[in-house]
């Protein structure tokens, strides 16, 4: 009997697998700013869908994978401040290959281009989406410091984004 | 091919989406939504995709590139790091008390002394009120003590100053042609030539433009996150804002600039290599430069140079020379 319900399971998750996965790895790495954590989460949600025991309990089954890939990213998202926190303390101490002059040029070239496309924007625009994409923030905190309201913020984040990809998709398709 | 202002539309829609779903949605209602936005089309994933993916550019830039951004864009007043605290007391256990320059100094007379550091040396004192001073590279602090009046003057380079407050024994900083006085404060005093800045970490201070004589009226107050700069050319004194970590970025061996020209970045680069760099053309002295210098690679920064400056660099066993790149020396 459990062998029976078992191997509907695994079918339904490999469907579900089939039909969304393209969609929960952008979801993660929109979460994660990654797509290598993102795509490591998507692994680990799955193995949590297929060792569930409450299945009867759930009415979506998409709903539900989404609900524990968005869990885990926040747990990644917790242990990666963590870390970062600790990273900067410790700043003086990073590994020296940082610093080579091939790496610190292409540093330098990546960012100009980056840095023009945001001199292009308004300074609000520009201001709201470092502090939530460089700096980490959350558009409540950003919010405060810029004395705006959240949707104010969330506007102006997606401003800067649409904007930027643009901008690059010019330079970088000739 | 669609349009461009299709294409825009497109990526706008994406990028909308992309900030919807950026933090924990507990209903999974916007997921759903999301999901049934991506099944109208297969291009809306992509374009999804597209926008997530320079996100991840941005938010994966090393960390010098990420805090030159920062410099640059976010500046008017990060709130303090959470991690502040933590290194401000890794530093004053740091704080050493340097002995043999204390020799013979009596606590109320009037006995000057000099700290002094060496090129890409930082150094920590504790004065004999308490007050910490911490020295930047090739600086030079002469400091003279009185009962009424506690006088430091800067003669060139930078230093951090965390101030015991005594209302009846101020605090006094010189620095060329500007003077800062304590008013429960810490606060960063940088001498450049006759160019002087100061940024305030803490509390407030006065700053007074000497030129004028004793005129009270050329006196002006900061406060924690302001930034005051003297520049001998102008006629008043400028304020801006600096977040403390960046003011005080030198002590952990980061050089922060934001906004300067580029003959004052390089000669307190300088303060901090073995291998002068010289401006040779004096119109490269005009460019500005916003970002961060490593103090252990400040060779790696010069070379990187001629990416975002029209100049070139020519390297020399002692020296490194810049140039513009017009001339073609």
């Amino acid at each position: 009997m459990s062998t029976v319900t078992l191997s509907v399971h695994v079918s339904d998750i490999e469907k579900l697998f089939r039909e969304h996965n393209l969609a929960l790895i952008a979801f993660l790495q929109c979460r994660l700013n990654s797509l290598s954590d993102a795509q490591e989460v998507a692994q680990e949600a799955y193995l949590r869908m297929l060792t569930m025991d409450n299945r009867e309990e759930v009415d979506s089954l998409r709903g539900y994978l989404f609900k524990i890939a968005g869990n885990l990213a926040i747990d990644r998202l917790r242990k990666r401040k963590v870390r970062s926190d600790f990273a900067v303390v410790q700043s003086h101490d990073e590994p020296v290959d940082e610093q080579s002059p091939d790496h610190h040029a292409v540093a330098v070239e990546q960012v100009a281009g980056l840095r023009q496309a945001l001199r292009e924007l308004p300074a609000k625009a520009s201001q709201a989406f470092v502090m939530h994409v460089i700096e980490g923030r959350d558009f409540n905190s950003v919010a405060q410091t810029m004395k705006l309201s959240e949707r104010m913020v969330r506007y102006h984040v997606a401003h800067a984004l649409a904007h930027c990809r643009a901008y690059v998709d010019e330079k970088e398709m000739p | 091919m669609a349009s461009q202002q299709q294409q825009d539309t497109l990526l706008r829609a994406a990028a909308d989406w992309w900030v919807r779903l950026r933090e924990p949605d507990d209903s999974g209602d916007t997921i759903e939504q999301w999901l049934a936005w991506t099944a109208e089309d297969e291009r809306h994933l992509q374009a999804f995709e597209h926008v997530s993916a320079l996100a991840e550019r941005f938010g994966q830039l090393d960390r010098v590139s990420r805090q030159a951004l920062i410099s640059t864009f976010s500046r008017p007043a990060a709130p303090p790091r959470r991690w502040l605290p933590l290194a401000a007391a890794a530093s004053i256990a740091a704080v050493v008390l340097s002995g043999a320059l204390y020799v013979g100094w009596t606590r109320f007379g009037n006995a000057t002394q000099v700290l002094q550091s060496a090129v890409a040396q930082n150094r920590n004192f504790t004065l004999p009120d308490g007050t910490k001073v911490a020295l930047g590279g090739a600086s030079t602090l002469t400091v003279q003590y009185s009962r009424d009046r506690r006088s430091v003057e800067l003669n060139g380079g930078e230093a951090f100053f965390d101030v015991v407050h005594d209302a009846q024994r101020p605090f006094v900083v010189k620095a060329g042609e500007v003077s800062v006085h304590d008013i429960g404060t810490a606060f960063d005093v940088r001498r450049t030539g006759e160019r002087v800045m100061v940024a305030v970490t803490q509390g407030r201070v006065a700053i007074a433009d000497l030129r004028a004589g004793a005129n009270q009226n050329n006196m002006l107050e900061a406060t924690a996150g302001q930034r005051v700069s003297f520049d001998p050319d102008a006629t008043a004194m400028a304020i801006d804002t600096i977040a403390p970590a960046q003011a005080t970025a030198w002590r952990s061996d980061r050089l922060e600039f934001i906004d300067e020209p580029l003959s004052v970045v390089i000669a307190n680069l300088n303060r901090y290599t073995n291998k002068p760099v010289h401006i040779l053309d004096a119109d490269l002295n005009a460019l500005t430069y916003t970002g961060t210098v490593r103090a252990d690679a400040i060779d790696s920064w010069v070379s990187a140079l001629p990416e975002v400056f029209p100049l070139q660099v020519s390297k020399e066993a002692d020296r490194v020379t810049l140039s513009d790149a017009k001339y073609r020396h």
